[in-house]
């Protein structure tokens, strides 16, 4: 199949699952009557009178912004895992291994434990105090790093990340255990969500997600480079300290923005590239569209599971992803090496 | 063409590479000789830029150390030695990235008829255009020590230096691969220098020597007038006693 082809039937099953998304529900709403709702909200086309009472209000405040966070997070975090296993050279690399969710959670938590969460402001400081440690965090381990790291950044940047996670998961957790009455929240917090479902946060993460994407596919070609490790890639005429830098920042920025709304979201960053990859080769200016649009799909299909599998309690997302994702991360992997070798 | 002045080079504060000094004029083949730890691959890697360094690099004349990566990248190319590969990349992709520092990039990077010809010719010089849509995670060391080779000729530069580049090839392929870079040579404004782990293939590739001893040069010059003593001295063992009696075996 071509490339094309490829990316219009990805593209294709994208605006499925968004729809789907939208319609299903406590409620089921049919695909018309969304279509009329949103054909009333953008071009001012009357309403046909036949829609259900609630529909409008469900569809715009509630589903829609909920299932658009979902995408966009989807999105971000899979096509920050693309590039940072290829900055580190590492099938195995993900952004939350820069510090990003530690330190976020770590944000998070002493906003939630100081009582400003709860406060008139707290959906605006929450967020960005989170996404301020987040940050500050990945700031910390690239500085670390540069300092002891002499010819070797991507392991020493893994292994930095790594101690930092812990460290910052552990001051956490003890802030969680000295306020029990807050651990609760700290907890979910940390399972990630989409429940808040506001356009404020959409508004946020849709720039955010829209400029990071374009700059990753501007860096397609040095990424390419990068994949052959750091002294081939100098010797092929990439400006490697500057580059890189570029683009872990990029990824700290966007992963930090969408865990600062939704929490915690493993897994997506990690598998959605690697079916990308599967289906599209290894070039990055055809596997980082793919992967956003697989991982936005993913996250959006996974958010429907976590409401209405188990009404009206719901699941949280992070499992969500890892129990539907692992099986799935399994048959495309391995589908793929049988073929192959047949 | 490339003129290195008075090198000098290490890890940690150590040096390796201990005042080297060396010119190359367009057509020669330089092989670096030296047994191991006497600072050949050290030497190259300082050479390409790759590591911090005191003394000059020339290239026509032009400090090295004050061009642009992607500059740099336009006249020297650098075949390392053999790294594991852990993206699916094809053949062709694979050597297409040796274009990289003669393109824009940006967003509506395309690859040009100049590219494409580039690598075509690249892929035809070490017999592996038929091979060029497969992936390079399933190829053998010695095809991939091919690609490789293939980038760096892509990569259109003038230098192109070589770490040990038959390393992990069959015999064949060591002479295929010597014959091709002589080929690459041979045309105007071109000269390579590799280092050597087989004398023997060294000198067959090379017509200047440059021999290595703790970082020092113990012998520069035409390889047909390297003579027997220096050679035992540096490797610790009567290399061309050896070649002899290797050589008695087959007559």
């Amino acid at each position: 199949m071509k490339t094309g082809t490829k990316m219009t039937l990805l593209a294709l099953a994208a605006l499925l699952a968004l729809l789907a998304g939208t319609a299903l529900g406590s409620v089921s709403i049919p695909p018309g009557d969304i279509l009329a709702i949103l054909c009333a909200r953008l071009f001012g086309a009357p309403l046909p009178p036949d829609i259900g009472p609630g529909y409008p209000a469900m569809v715009l405040d509630m589903r829609l912004p909920r299932v658009a966070l979902a995408f966009l997070t989807g999105a971000a975090l899979a096509a920050s895992g693309t590039v940072m296993q290829s900055v580190l050279q590492n099938p195995l690399a993900s952004p939350f291994g820069l510090g990003v969710s530690a330190g976020a959670g770590l944000g998070a938590a002493i906003v939630i434990v100081t009582g400003l969460a709860a406060g008139a402001m707290g959906n605006v400081i929450l967020p960005a105090v989170s996404l301020v440690f987040g940050l500050g965090t990945t700031a910390l381990v690239l500085w670390i790093s540069g300092r002891i790291g002499r010819g070797n950044g991507g392991v020493t940047i893994v292994l930095i990340g790594m101690v930092a996670s812990l460290f910052f998961n552990a001051v956490m957790d003890l802030l969680a255990t000295l306020s029990p009455s807050y651990a609760q929240r700290i907890n979910l917090w940390q399972l990630g969500s989409f429940s808040m479902r506001e356009w404020s946060a959409v508004w946020v993460l849709l720039p955010v997600t829209a400029a990071g994407l374009i700059f990753f596919c501007c860096q397609a070609r040095a990424l390419d480079v990068m994949t052959f490790g750091q002294e081939q890639a100098l010797a092929m005429g990439v400006d490697l300290p500057r580059v890189r830098a570029w683009l872990i920042g990029a990824v700290a920025l966007l992963t930090g923005t969408s865990v600062a709304f939704v929490g915690i979201i493993g897994f997506i960053d990690l598998i959605a590239p690697h079916v990308a990859r599967r289906f599209f080769g290894a070039a990055h200016r055809r596997v980082l569209p793919a992967s956003a649009l697989i991982g936005g799909t993913f996250m959006v299909l996974c958010d429907l599971a976590a409401r209405t599998l188990t009404p009206p309690r719901e699941i949280p997302i992070g499992s969500i992803t890892a129990l539907l994702g692992a099986p799935f991360f399994l048959y495309v992997y391995f589908a793929g090496r049988r073929r192959e070798r047949l | 063409m490339l003129e290195v002045k008075d090198l000098c080079c290490g890890y940690g504060g150590r040096d390796v590479v201990r005042g080297v000094s060396f010119g190359l004029a367009q057509g020669e083949k330089l092989c670096v000789l030296g047994p191991n730890g006497s600072g050949k691959t050290t030497l190259l890697r300082a050479v390409a830029g790759l590591l911090p360094r005191r003394g000059q690099v020339l290239l026509d004349g032009t400090d090295a150390a004050a061009l642009p990566r992607r500059e740099l990248a336009r006249r020297v190319a650098l075949m390392s030695q053999l790294s594991p590969v852990y993206f699916s990349y094809t053949v062709y992709e694979t050597v297409m990235l040796g274009r990289y520092p003669h393109r824009k990039g940006g967003l509506l990077d395309r690859d040009s008829e100049a590219d494409r010809a580039a690598v075509r010719e690249s892929l035809e010089r070490v017999g592996l255009w038929a091979h060029r849509d497969r992936p390079v995670t399933e190829l053998s060391g010695g095809q991939l020590q091919r690609v490789f080779l293939a980038r760096a000729f892509a990569q259109d530069p003038a230098v192109i230096l070589l770490d040990e580049p038959t390393n992990h090839l069959d015999l064949k392929y060591q002479l295929e691969l010597t014959e091709s870079l002589r080929a690459w040579t041979a045309r105007p404004g071109r000269c390579a220098v590799g280092v050597f782990h087989d004398i023997s293939l060294a000198l067959a590739f090379a017509d200047r020597v440059l021999l290595l001893q703790d970082g020092l040069v113990r012998y520069l010059g035409p390889a047909d007038a390297l003579d027997r003593q220096t050679l035992t001295q540096v490797y610790d063992v009567d290399v061309a006693g050896y070649m002899r009696a290797t050589l008695k075996r087959w007559e």
